[in-house]
Formats: C-alpha cells, structure tokens, sequence
C-alpha cells in the first residue's frame, strides 16, 4: 500500500510526541549518564570538570561499601526470584485444581502486589520491631527464640526482613502469570500421560513444567530486573543501617548521589549495575531461544 | 466422586491456610490503625485491640489535618494526567510501529524494549539535573513528564502487541473510504485497542499513585507531597512514630487502587498475561 505525502506527515506527528518524551526524559539523561561517568563531577558543579577516564569505576569497583552492597543485592536476588516463582507457581497450581472460588482466590492472593512499597515496607518494619509482635510470638508463645532477636539492627536481620517482604510481595504476580500459563498447558497431555502410567509428580515435572518453559523463563527475567531494582524496601525498613552493612546497589548509589554529592561515582555505578543487568538479561534470552527451537 | 470432593475440601483448606498468612500483614496493618494511640507501645502486643478498645481516633484526626486531602489530591492530579498523557502517546507509538515502515523503525523498537532493562533510579542523577535545568524541582507538574516517559517502554511494548491482533483489514477498508492515517487511528485502532490500553493505563495509575523515590527527592514542600511522601513524613519528625496515624493514612491511600482492582480485575490479567504465555 501507498502512502500519501499527508500519511506520512500524520505517521510523524503520531511520532513526534513520543520521540520528545522519550528523548529528553529516558534517551538523554542515558547518554548524561555515560558521560558523567567518565568525569570527576560533584554535586554544586552543574558543569563537568575533569576528564578523569576510568578513575570513577577503579573508585566504584574498590570500594568496600559498594561491594558489600553488590553481594546484598545478589543475595536477594538469589533468594527472593527462586522463593516467588516456586511459591507462585505453588498456588496457581492448586487454584488450577479447585472448582471452585478460583477468581476469589486470585484476587485475594493478588492485593500484596497491588499494597505500595511504602505501606508493605512499614508494615513489615512494625511486625519486626525488636518490641514487636513477631518476636513476642516466637518468644513468648511458641518459645522458638530464647530471647528478642534484633531483625532491623543487624545485616542478615534487615536483609531477611527485606527478602521476606519482596517475596510476600512477590507471590501474587507470579499466581496470576503461571495461572495463565497452565490453562494453556492441553488437557489431552495430562490424559497420555497417565494412561502411560504418569502419577501426579511424573505429571508435573514431564508435563507441566516442560509446556510451562517459556513462562518460566519469562518470569525469571522480569524477576531478576526486579531484583536489582529493590529501593524503596530496603530504604524504609533498615535505610541500609547498620554502617551500610544492609545497603542493595540501589540504596548505596542513592546515598553517594544525594548524601554526598558524588555524582561521578554514581554514574559510574549505575552504569556498572546496568551492564551486570544487560549481561544477565542476554544470558537468559539466550537460554530462552535454545530451549525452544 | 466422593474421592474427588474430598480432594477439593483439603485443597481449598490449603489454599485458606496459606492465603491467612499472606493477608495476615494487612489484618495487622488495619486492626493497628483501629487501636487507641496508647496502646501502639503497649507489651505484650496485641494481634487484634480489644473489643472495646477499638476507636477511630487515628482516622478522625487524618481527616481533621486538611494537609492530607491536599496531599490525596496531588497524587491523584499527578496519576491520573501521567496515565493519559502515556496511554496518549504510547498508543501512538504502538500504532506507527505496529503498521507502518520507516527508517529506524526496528532500531526504536528494540531501544524502547531495551530501556526496561535499566534500572529506573539510576538515571535519577541525570534526571534531577534536567529537573534542576526546567525549573521543575519541587513543582507537581514537573512529576508529570518523568512518569509518563518511564511508563511509556511497557506501554508501548504492550499495545504494539494489542494492535497486532486488530485485522489490517480494517485499516484498508477506512483508506478505501477516503480516511487518512489519523482516522484509522482514532476510528479503529483506539477503539479496538481500548482493553490493552486499560490494562496498562491501570498499571500505570499503580506505579504513579506509589512512587516513591523520585517525588521524595524534587518534592520538598509539605503541601505539593504526594501520599506515599507524606506516609513516610510521620518518620524523622518525632522521635517515637505515631503508628495509628501512619497506617490510618495507608488504609486511606489503599482505598482507590483497590476499588480500581476490584472492578478492573479482569484488565489487570489481560495486562500482565498477554506477553507472558506466548514464549
């Protein structure tokens, strides 16, 4: 089909709004970003002022704080994409099963998802307060612990808080994701399957989870983007104390950002973490494609 | 038959018991907003506030404070011009590349997809020297512009999908008719598209509506504070934080996404499902 001159002027003015948007609030601030990386530039200097090359991701790469960091951020990325998918997976499974109140279900397994950060953050910060009700729980009444344990003032404490949290969060999404993709999964498999004399697990690990692949692999990226983009909980509940110890990638950059105004620095983080982001991505597209010729 | 429905009774009680512990947190959040500020620090805490301790003390004195109604109405404004200005645009996007070809066509789409790799608060450097730059720091419209630009990957990603599915009959049947681009747009692609639109137009107000990050660094007036700005305000202010207040505040902040979930429940899964399956 021909397009007119006047179609062609009208497919750039659908374009040109976007373009603007786009190229000034997402495409600029990414190619800033690049640069800055590469100068010594701190904040109160709107303009660069040394090239510096490299220096900034020596810097970035050699700090101690960064690094814990980074293994935070692994951590809870290596804990809580495993813990949602599997516990997901879980409950749209047996939501599949049931005849009955499957919407009902649903929709009450999703409203973690649709609870801001803000509010879920709080909450979880107040149920694990040293005087809080989880430990009166654990100690007073199941005698679990023998005494209050300190959730928010220790490493593994706050990043246990933070990791339950993304999790709990998490759980909804993945039931409505792999809901979907079990109706998809065709009845008649199940059938052959356990005419061949399949019980219920042979089913599940021959059947379902093989038609499920691609779902699979769907959420895991989106999951681990996911991940590395935890802020807000953690900002919140521990605000990356005690000495940085809790701090995810994020939550550091923000504080050498806008706590000491090192502008370089950050650039170069951000760009580090986006690269490692890029990278696991790729890896994932990758396992995708072979898996399904 | 009788073995089936004995299989369905322990299903659904595992189902139960599961589900009483993933709303059990918002129980809390709730029954502690309904407790006498007295008892917040009391010990041993208490699950549920007793029958007769139960008030509405913390709900009474967030409606007597008018900051928060201004606050309710920031967000609002903020959300709901973001959904349409993204919803405007991204459907745009989504026609033009779904439909047409041109130079650059492929390299915009892939860059688009490729930006929802980025973490979104890493550009917050160089997206709060371009704020800095516009003279939008604490201004509510400046919000505006950043939210519809971060929404607008997914958006578009979404709806070049939905638009894909519309037969190009439709189109050539308008051309024949003597209509132009911009009609095929307007009469049949928006009109067809509308669930996709939804589905993610109702994200959108999610992500706007809970934003945190960004509007807790531009935004420093009390009275241009969106609501999550002004639920994590009750900390730092006071040395012991006023825990009825802040979730008396939250349960409020609650109330319009879960209206909107509750009767666009079926969008919500249409929007997250339709990339999902296909793999």
């Amino acid at each position: 089909m021909k397009i007119s001159k006047k179609g062609k002027l009208q497919i750039g003015l659908l374009l040109l709004p976007g373009l603007i948007i786009f190229g000034t609030f997402t495409l600029y601030p990414i190619i800033k970003l690049f640069v800055m990386s590469f100068f010594e530039w701190d904040f109160g200097s709107i303009h660069g002022q040394n090239f510096i090359g490299l220096q900034n991701y020596r810097e970035v790469l050699n700090d101690k704080y960064f690094r814990v960091s980074f293994a935070n951020t692994i951590v809870y990325t290596l804990v809580t994409v495993p813990g949602q998918m599997i516990l997901g997976f879980l409950t749209a499974f047996l939501i599949n099963q049931v005849t009955r109140f499957k919407v009902g279900y649903r929709v009450l397994y999703y409203l973690p998802v649709i609870t801001s950060w803000v509010i879920a953050s709080l909450v979880f910060k107040y149920v694990f307060n040293t005087e809080g009700l989880l430990n009166y729980f654990l100690v007073n009444v199941i005698h679990a612990a023998p005494q209050n344990i300190h959730w928010l003032d220790t490493r593994w404490g706050g990043l246990t808080v933070a990791m339950l949290l993304g999790i709990w969060k998490g759980i909804g999404w993945n039931m409505v994701v792999f809901l979907a993709a079990l109706q998809t999964v065709p009845a008649d498999l199940y059938e052959a399957a356990s005419i061949d004399g399949a019980n219920a697990l042979g089913r599940l690990f021959h059947v379902t989870l093989p038609c499920i692949k691609g779902t699979i692999l769907f959420a895991l990226v989106m999951l681990t983007i996911g991940g590395f983009n935890v802020f807000t909980s953690v900002k919140m509940i521990t605000g990356g104390e005690p000495g940085h110890k809790t701090d995810v990638v994020l939550t550091w950059m923000y504080h050498k950002a806008f706590g000491t105004g090192a502008f370089g620095y950050s650039a170069a983080l951000s760009f580090i973490i986006t690269m490692v982001l890029a990278i696991l991505a790729l890896i994932q597209f990758r396992m995708m494609q072979q898996k399904n010729p | 038959m009788k073995r089936k429905s004995i299989v369905q009774i322990i299903l659904h009680l595992v189902l139960i018991g599961a589900l009483a512990v993933v709303v059990l947190p918002m129980i809390y959040m709730v029954s502690t907003s309904l407790k006498p500020n007295g008892a917040l620090y009391e010990y041993p805490p208490k699950f549920l506030p007793g029958l007769k301790q139960i008030t509405l003390e913390n709900y009474a004195y967030i409606l007597n404070q008018g900051k928060f109604y201004i606050n309710f109405l920031n967000s609002f404004f903020v959300a709901v011009c973001s959904v349409l200005s993204a919803a405007l645009i991204a459907s745009a996007l989504g026609y033009v590349i779904a439909r047409f070809s041109f130079p650059g066509r492929n390299f915009l789409f892939s860059f688009i997809v490729l930006t929802m790799i980025i973490p979104g608060l890493t550009l917050i450097i160089p997206q709060y020297q371009l704020a800095v730059k516009l003279n939008v720091i604490n201004s509510l419209v400046g919000l505006i512009p950043f939210y519809t630009a971060w929404t607008i990957p997914y958006s578009t990603f979404m709806i070049k999908g939905f638009v894909e599915n519309i037969p190009k009959e439709l189109d050539e049947a308008t051309y024949m008719d003597g209509g132009s681009v911009l009609t095929v747009f307007r009469k049949i692609i928006i009109p067809l598209a509308k669930p996709g639109i939804a589905s993610v137009s109702i994200f959108n107000f999610l992500t706007a509506w809970e934003e945190f990050p960004w509007a807790n660094t531009v935004i420093n007036d009390n009275l241009k504070r969106t609501i999550p700005i002004a639920i994590s305000g009750f900390f730092g202010q006071h040395q012991f934080t006023q825990w009825g207040y802040v979730f008396a505040l939250s349960v409020f902040s609650l109330l319009p996404i879960l209206i909107v979930f509750i009767f666009c429940q079926k969008f919500f899964v249409a929007g997250l499902t339709t990339g999902s399956v296909k793999g």
